[in-house]
């Protein structure tokens, strides 16, 4: 990984990873969703079970003002007492006792009271001193009862009894004269107020969540913040109008969850608020949660991936590191076998094949180079110049018309060894002894033929005496000393001929003290141009060539020569006979 | 080949590392973050003038107090001497407050002058001091947190201005001669009665007592017979003067408006012996004062002042729904 910056593995690990990742993460909002949705619906069933509880305390306390009025209205000594004008007294100590039982009873019941048309009245008992700085038919609650014969009038402080200025919830009835449905007094109960804000104060919605309670009017009943609502310090939309009309509803603003629940018998409606950032905070624990499981579900899924993608692309980045060698001219590689039977395995299939039919190619191609060359090596492999062979067979008649039996027989012999050497094509390697051996035979017979005119010498370092060279090399030299050289020199001349190592490398060095050469000659004795049959010019232009084919550029033939001194042509060859081309 | 292999398992070991730090780091910083939400309440003391239960001023206070407390998720303590004038108390306190080290104290000095070093102390501890209902010699605090008191001396002003002229003969009973509430009210009440001004004939000093008050308002009646309004600048001047019309059977003929409201206040006025009273609002001033201190906490910056609100009431308008929840705490009605 990470040696390319495009390679497939990365990309499929990529698109691998991106696929997870989207889906992993549409998974963990979509979950993170539904949970804080269902976080707000339990709440709300939450809340409105809650309200539910404190709407059946309040229905009891209403209900219980209900029995009250019940009762008080259907007492006859009420009625009584209000319309009396006599005896007035005797009613009202009934009235009285009643009253007392039935606020003893009930704690939560502040006044009990029945305010007569006529100016009888009786608030729970006649040591009541009633406040006479004011009117009740001037209050609202009143006035309302006298217009409805029938009202609850929520939160409000009572008045009517002097120096007492309670909180309380009023239920009022009208009371009136059977006979002829007049209405002859009104008959109130009043409920602490603090029985009902009680039960709102207790309700624990969290550590920031309350209740309220509205009226049917959409009037405050209870607000743990009414004060601040009214001085314009808090604010709230106590009931939204599209709510209005619903017994049950459910609406949030930004920071609160409202859940409401309408109170039957009043028609006030409850509200219950919750702080939406507190109830969420356990939505913060479950998106991280999710969050936990996203990672580590994304770094599975990594691990797979790269693991996937490892096996998928082993087989290819073989392939390539297969390719890479036979690139370098490595054909040998090893191509993967039992490779999966997929496209990739087809693909190595096929490429192995064609690695095998490129061997084949190069190796065809190969041996026909081979063939060519040993072809071209035996066209230059130099043939006993005929000249020469028809001079020594003429010298040969001339010694036996002499009768020159020993000299007949010696060249005779030393023509005969020339000759098998010389048309023996089993070998293209002899040893630099044998070379010279056959040189010698040459030199036997020119000597014969020049009489005292050549001299020669042999000189083998016995290091060198058993290196395999290339037959027939040295043979031309000594032909094109004796005829460039020797033969236009007056007087004896010597050949000599010298073997060994010199700098790492064989050389075999031909020196001659005829003529020499002009360097005219010298610069055109490889030229091809200035051929001469006779003087063998071919001879030593060949052996350059074959030497040359043999053993690389390397290697060859170099002459130096000055006119009257003599020539030097030396023979560079390598050690060994491992020549460049060795099959 | 070797060596791809041992990439891909660095490569491995890298996803692990990585994923490993990708869940483990934002799981510690969540948690301590968790953690410090939960310790990071802020915390105030407020040091009351006078902490009584009994006392309708000083609970609504602290009925304010409480909603901003529980609204902000505030760490409050409360503290406050018995006695209004027991500054030595309050001085202790303050001491005390200080060595609890909250984020904010927020004061009713007991004294204009001598609570001063020690409103300092509080400030030189690098606590945020928010002051409440009454001011110091000194400027001191981020903010002031109490009722306007020009602005409530000048609704009592322009309230007697609708039924003076030029014979009107008006009187003043106040609660002291230094006390910043007083001499504030007074201001209020001079630009409140604007041209009527001149017609004060005396202001006279009760030192918070209604004994006291109720002897003065007497000295002055006798001294200026022509008087016809009075004016009372707290409750005890209120009270004692109103106490005193009564005595004289003036009630009723002389006007009189006195500030604040308590019980006995609010059943003369019902009675019809006060015209009108001004009253503060000292559930707003709890809750504001938290509120800024809190704020102050938070945002470093509040406003200077902030005025918690007075309402003039009249006979007519005590039993409003507004005035109602003003003048009649709920406490009274608790069993």
């Amino acid at each position: 990984m990470g040696e390319r910056k495009n390679s497939l593995r990365g990309r499929m690990i990529l698109s691998f990873l991106l696929i997870v990742a989207i889906a992993v993460v549409s998974f963990m909002i979509i979950s993170i969703n539904r949970s804080s949705r269902a976080i707000k619906e339990t709440s709300v069933d939450y809340t409105l079970q809650l309200i539910q509880m404190m709407n059946e305390n309040i229905e009891f306390y209403i209900e219980n003002m209900e029995n009250i009025s019940q009762i008080v209205i259907s007492n006859s000594d009420v009625r009584n007492y209000l319309l009396a004008e006599e005896n007035a007294k005797e009613y009202l100590t009934k009235v009285e006792e009643q009253f007392i039982t039935l606020k003893e009873t009930r704690k939560d019941i502040y006044n009990i009271g029945v305010l007569g048309v006529n100016g009888n009245y009786l608030i729970n008992d006649r040591t009541v001193a009633v406040n006479n700085n004011i009117k009740w038919e001037e209050m609202e609650w009143y006035s309302k009862t006298v217009e409805e014969q029938e009202t609850i009038y929520s939160s409000h402080v009572q008045n009517i009894v002097s120096k007492e200025y309670p909180w309380v919830v009023t239920l009022s009835k009208t009371i009136t004269n059977p006979l002829n449905n007049e209405t002859i007094g009104i008959f109130f109960v009043d409920l602490n107020y603090w029985a009902i804000s009680n039960l709102a104060e207790e309700m624990k919605l969290g550590q920031k969540g309350y209740v309220y309670i509205v009226d049917a009017a959409g009037e405050i009943v209870y607000h743990p913040k009414q004060q601040l609502i009214y001085s314009g310090l808090w604010e709230e939309e106590i009931i939204p109008a599209e709510h209005q009309d619903q017994d049950t509803a459910a609406w949030e603003t930004s920071t609160k969850l409202y859940t409401a629940m309408k109170l039957e018998v009043t028609g006030w409606r409850v509200i219950g608020v919750t702080d939406l950032d507190e109830m969420l905070s356990s939505t913060n624990e479950i998106i991280m949660m999710y969050y936990l499981l996203a990672v580590i579900l994304i770094g599975v899924a990594m691990l797979l991936a790269v693991l996937l993608t490892d096996k998928i692309t082993l087989p290819l980045r073989r392939l390539q590191e297969s390719m890479q060698e036979v690139e370098s001219g490595n054909f040998k590689v090893d191509v993967i076998e039992g490779a999966s039977r997929d496209e990739i395995g087809d693909l190595i299939g096929t490429f192995r094949m064609m690695i095998q039919e490129i061997e084949n190619l190069i190796r065809r191609n190969y041996k026909e180079q081979e063939e060519k060359r040993k072809s071209e090596l035996n066209a230059l492999q130099a043939q006993i110049n005929p000249h020469f062979l028809y001079n020594t067979l003429d010298s040969i008649i001339w010694m036996a018309e002499d009768g020159n039996t020993y000299d007949v027989v010696l060249m005779t012999s030393s023509l005969s060894k020339l000759l098998r050497k010389s048309i023996s094509n089993q070998n293209e390697l002899v040893t630099v002894s044998e070379e010279l051996e056959y040189t010698r035979s040459y030199l036997t017979i020119q000597k014969m033929r020049y009489k005292d005119k050549l001299k020669y010498s042999i000189n083998i370092e016995p290091a060198v005496a058993d290196m395999e060279i290339i037959k027939l090399i040295v043979q031309p030299l000594v032909e094109n000393a004796i005829y460039h050289g020797i033969k236009y020199k007056g007087g004896i001349g010597t050949i000599i001929i010298e073997a060994g190592y010199k700098e790492k490398g064989l050389i075999i060095r031909v020196i001659d003290d005829g003529y020499g050469m002009t360097e005219e000659q010298l610069e055109h004795i490889f030229d091809q141009k200035e051929t001469d049959e006779r003087n063998n010019g071919v001879g030593v232009r060949n052996v350059h060539q074959r030497i040359q084919l043999y053993y690389g550029e390397a290697y060859g033939l170099r002459i130096i020569s000055k006119i009257g001194q003599g020539t030097i042509a030396s023979i560079y060859l390598p050690v060994g006979s491992g020549g460049c081309n060795d099959t | 080949m070797i060596h791809k292999k041992s990439s891909s398992q660095k490569f491995i070991l890298l996803i692990i590392v990585l994923t490993v730090l990708a869940a483990a780091v934002p799981y510690a910083i969540f948690r301590n973050y968790q953690e410090e939400q939960a310790g990071k309440k802020v915390s105030i003391v407020f040091i009351s003038k006078r902490l009584d239960e009994n006392n309708d001023f000083w609970s609504s206070m602290v009925e304010g107090i409480n909603m901003a407390a529980s609204e902000y998720d505030i760490d409050v303590q409360l503290m406050g001497p018995e006695s209004e004038a027991d500054y030595e108390a309050q001085n202790k306190m303050i001491e005390e407050a200080i060595a609890m080290k909250p984020d904010a104290i927020a004061l009713v000095p007991s004294d204009y002058s001598i609570t001063v070093p020690y409103a300092k102390k509080i400030e030189e501890a690098g606590i945020k001091l928010v002051l409440m209902d009454s001011v110091m010699e000194e400027e001191l605090g981020l903010c002031v947190v109490a009722t306007d008191n020009v602005e409530g001396g000048k609704k009592m002003g322009e309230y007697l201005k609708q039924y003076a002229d030029s014979s009107s003969a008006i009187g003043i009973i106040a609660q002291s001669p230094t006390a910043s509430t007083a001499i504030d009210r007074e201001e209020g009440v001079r630009k409140g009665l604007g041209e009527y001004q001149s017609r004060i004939m005396e202001v006279a000093y009760c030192y918070s007592d209604a004994e006291k008050a109720y002897e003065e308002t007497i000295k002055i009646m006798e001294k200026y017979p022509q008087i016809n309004m009075i004016i009372g600048l707290n409750e005890d001047s209120a009270i004692g003067a109103a106490r005193a019309l009564k005595d004289l059977g003036l009630s009723g003929q002389t006007w009189i408006i006195g500030f604040d409201s308590s019980m006995e206040q609010v059943q003369m006025l019902e009675e019809g012996v006060f015209n009108a009273i001004v009253v503060q609002k000292p559930l707003n001033m709890g809750y504001l004062g938290i509120k800024t201190a809190y704020q102050a906490v938070m945002n470093g910056a509040v406003e200077q002042s902030i005025d918690s609100g007075s309402e003039l009431i009249t006979q007519e308008t005590i039993y409003t729904k507004e005035n109602e929840k003003l003048l009649f705490p709920f406490q009274q009605t608790q069993e």
